[in-house]
């Protein structure tokens, strides 16, 4: 099968509030898009002779921009950004918060296909255009809004707190000790935002006491046992990515590239309750995840032992800790170990979100996917500053939709 | 440097509680708040901990007054006098903490202006552990922290303390000589002076809301000037106005000159935000905007003023067109467009001479202003306006020689960066 590399990419500052800059999202797009062509040295008038051979894509990941901000089409919205996008093909994907990860999946097929050579990936969410809780009503559209969504505050929050519960059940948890851990996923999170420059929290203060101390003033309960500091967070961000193919790469590009190596994608029943249930005789809580990690290693042909660093979905503190054995680190139900021994900390043997991850560095739900995916490429490339992670060979990211429902899992390396 | 023990002189100001708020937090020290009253030291205990958003730190915050003087500084590894602006005062403090000073504590004063070197007379021996560490408000916010010194014996320990507030209190720190307002203040005031000044002479037009809106976000800041001097309080804007007209002797001193009714505002009790009324009044029952009319003494609307340019620039702003949105007011030879570019060029050519005589580091105005207003910097303003090439080629169309004369002399041009280190992107915004 022919080779996907990526080329590189930009980030925007997650700390910003776009709507307080009285921005639109032309301007976030404008910014980001031509940020990452900058950064990989492709100019206006490359993007126009390659589109003169049809040999470029845009491929926009997005969940809810007809709520936040009343647009649609957003494919060929990129055309108000700049006329050097004229006649490029464009599309948007969906797939709630693994929204950018689909249109990756999508613009990996092109190029593997060799239809296009070069692919423009877009992750963008301006969400805060509404307060919290009008957002969180939006959100809850990635859940089966008539039974999970409708008339209920921050559904999601309420819906992690039952996996959180679940986890507890299924596994026979300690629920004292349950919850230091996933203070503890919070505290890590935090603390890894705190060296990357583009993370929402980097200069916030959050300490293990406060991470550990729910039910107060400044950490209040949002759903079931889960408190403010267990939650992502509301962000307004995009992530642009571009990747190649190996004709691209090849006769264009003469550093070491990395490639993507594997994805996964699983989609699980919609409604949480049908997972449980079809669970239940499962030793994985959430059996379709471990399956797209599984897929993942199998078509990289790598095993957990090869993955030197991951970014995962802390949408909540309690998705991170599953997916910590769905990555294989550790048994199911056994997570614990991983968080108490210190092996996902930024210094352990299987690093878990050196960016900060959603808990961290902020969580605008359509670029997620994207965000990650850049993130595995920097740290491969050791681009990563002062969150690089030391001889990162290989990354592993895992990106969700709904609580838990589409699953996807892109592995990022280096060429052998 | 371990600092375990903080003591904080004066609490219950704005400053001193969440400068309390930072030293526990980040800090992870034990604070003494010392204030009149145990409940006064309470109040600041609570309002310290909603400013650094942690319940966390409460516990490691303790009431005290100055009664408790004597237990609290000899336990103290730093003590911050966050008193009034009044060196009487600051001097009185200073006489009743030094017998119970550790020999290595580090003594600071939060003083906004005031000569580090004759606040540190007090100490004697002690003298040389004694720094402005000058943070602004609100320092959870505004990550700004000016260092300054009053001798050169005091380098080692300076360095030790830079690297202190820097990696363990997340300040961004500016070394800054002992002059007039240090560095941040000198910069942002010379702009607010200067808009005090031009609401004056352009009180025909209408004054300071005509001012605003000319200098207003859309020149990279979340706040113009105007509505800057109301939120810090106009008697504090001219205490640090004077303070630097009084103190300092060169081409722009007459720019620190405060017009009749800044003083007139003052004198009736209106001193901005914290009482009610300044330059501006909100009015909250109708939720309307006043603002005081030069002209006619009194309040009256503020008014919604559009000029073509600012319109136009605000809208390629909006979309992202940031150098469009320049080149607009390049172009545009208005009256209040000429207005706009002389002041953003004259706040270049100043915050560069005062830098580099107040600073090792050209780049500090922009670390200034960036992290201590919220100002788009000085340097991030050069990018935006193209480069210095351009920058020189607008101040000879439109400053005085005072001005194009700074950034003519090479020995400053030479030290300025290829680019800021601050995107000027997320400063511009796209309003008034």
């Amino acid at each position: 099968m022919n080779k996907v590399y990526i080329l590189g990419g930009a980030q925007t500052d997650f700390q910003r509030n776009w709507t307080k800059e009285g921005k639109n999202v032309i301007a976030l797009l404008r910014e980001n898009i031509f940020d990452a062509l900058n950064n990989i040295g492709l100019s206006k008038k490359d993007i126009i002779e390659l589109n003169k051979k049809n040999k470029i894509a845009f491929f926009v990941g997005n969940f809810i921009g007809e709520n936040y901000i009343d647009q649609g089409h957003l494919g060929a919205l990129l055309t108000v950004v700049d006329s050097c996008f004229y006649g490029i093909p464009s599309a948007r994907y969906e797939a709630a918060c693994a929204s950018s990860s689909v249109a990756i999946d999508a613009a990996c097929s092109k190029i593997r296909d060799n239809t296009y050579d070069v692919a423009i990936v877009i992750g963008w969410e301006l969400m805060k255009t509404v307060d919290s809780k009008i957002g969180g009503g939006f959100l809850g559209k990635a859940a089966y809004f008539e039974k999970e969504g409708k008339g209920i505050e921050f559904p999601f929050p309420k819906l992690f707190a039952k996996l959180a519960d679940e986890t507890i059940k299924k596994y026979n948890l300690d629920e004292g000790r349950y919850l230091t851990n996933l203070s503890r996923i919070a505290y890590i999170n935090y603390s890894n935002a705190k060296r990357n420059r583009f993370a929402q929290t980097r200069n916030w203060y959050i300490d293990e006491i406060q991470v550990n101390n729910r039910k107060n003033k400044t950490n209040p309960i949002i759903g079931g046992k889960l408190a403010l500091t267990d939650c992502s967070q509301v962000t307004d961000g995009a992530t642009t990515v571009v990747l190649c193919s190996e004709n691209y790469k090849k006769n264009n590009v003469k550093e070491e590239k990395p490639i993507i190596k594997g994805f996964g994608h699983r989609v699980a029943p919609m409604i949480l309750e049908e997972k449980f249930k079809e669970s239940e005789h499962n030793e994985y809580i959430l059996p379709w995840t471990r399956q797209a990690c599984i897929d993942a290693y199998f078509r990289a042909n790598l095993s957990v032992d090869d993955i030197d660093v991951f970014e995962t979905h802390d949408c909540f503190t309690s998705s991170e800790y599953v997916a910590i054995s769905c990555f294989g680190i550790t048994k199911p139900g056994k997570e614990f170990e991983a968080i108490e021994k210190g092996i996902i900390n930024f210094d352990g043997k299987k690093p878990i979100n050196p960016s900060g991850g959603l808990i961290g560095c902020g969580h605008p739900v359509g670029a997620s996917g994207a965000r990650m995916l850049l993130d595995l490429y920097k740290q491969v490339t050791n681009t990563a500053g002062e969150y690089q992670i030391q001889n990162a060979k290989n990354g592993m990211m895992l990106n969700i939709g709904g609580s838990a429902t589409t699953n996807y899992v892109f592995i990022v390396g280096k060429e052998d | 440097m371990e600092i375990k023990t903080v003591s904080i002189l004066g609490a219950n100001g704005i400053m001193g509680k969440n400068i309390a708020g930072i030293f526990a937090s980040f800090g992870k020290a034990k604070v003494y708040l010392l204030t009149r009253s145990i409940e006064k030291s309470e109040v600041a205990i609570d309002q310290a901990v909603e400013s650094v958003r942690s319940e966390s730190i409460r516990n490691k915050m303790i009431p005290k007054t100055y009664d408790d003087i004597e237990e609290c500084i000899k336990e103290s590894d730093l003590v911050f006098e966050s008193l009034s602006e009044d060196i009487e005062l600051k001097k009185q403090i200073y006489k009743k903490i030094k017998p119970y000073l550790k020999s290595n504590s580090v003594i600071a004063t939060g003083t906004s202006g005031l000569s580090i070197k004759e606040l540190s007379k007090e100490f004697d021996s002690l003298s040389k552990n004694f720094f402005g560490i000058h943070m602004f408000n609100p320092p959870y916010v505004l990550t700004l922290c000016e260092l300054i010194t009053h001798s050169q014996k005091q380098d080692a320990l300076a360095k030790e303390l830079e690297n202190y507030l820097h990696i363990k209190l997340n300040r961004t720190v500016v070394r800054t000589k002992d002059t007039p307002a240090f560095l941040g203040n000198r910069i942002g005031f010379f702009v607010i002076s200067r808009a005090i000044q031009l609401a004056k002479e352009n009180y025909e037009q209408g004054g300071i809301d005509y001012i605003d809106t000319i200098l207003g976000s859309f020149t990279g800041r979340s706040m113009a000037p105007l509505v800057t001097a109301d939120f810090v309080g106009l008697d504090v804007t001219k205490s640090i106005i004077d303070y630097i007209k009084e103190n300092t002797n060169d081409d722009y001193n007459k720019i620190f000159k405060l017009p009749d009714y800044i003083n007139c505002l003052i004198s009736d009790g209106n001193m901005g935000k914290k009482s009610g009324k300044g330059l501006y009044f909100k009015d909250n029952d109708k939720k309307q905007l006043f603002v005081y009319d030069i002209k006619n003494k009194e309040y009256r609307l503020k008014i919604n003023y559009q000029f073509y340019f600012s319109n136009e620039m605000i809208k390629e702003i909006k979309n992202g067109n940031y150098e469009t949105a320049i080149k607009i007011l390049i172009d545009d030879d208005s009256y209040e467009a000429v207005l706009c570019k002389k002041m953003l060029l004259e706040y270049i050519a100043y915050s560069l001479t005062i830098t580099i005589q107040v600073s090792s580091n050209i780049e500090a105005c922009d670390d200034a202003m960036a992290t201590g207003f919220s100002w788009l910097p000085p340097i991030a303003m050069i990018d935006w306006l193209g480069g210095i090439d351009n920058v020189i080629k607008l101040a000879k169309k439109y400053l005085s020689n005072e001005y194009i004369s700074i950034l003519e002399n090479k020995k400053i041009i030479e030290k300025l960066p290829h680019k800021s280190k601050y995107d000027y992107r997320p400063f511009l915004k796209a309003k008034y």
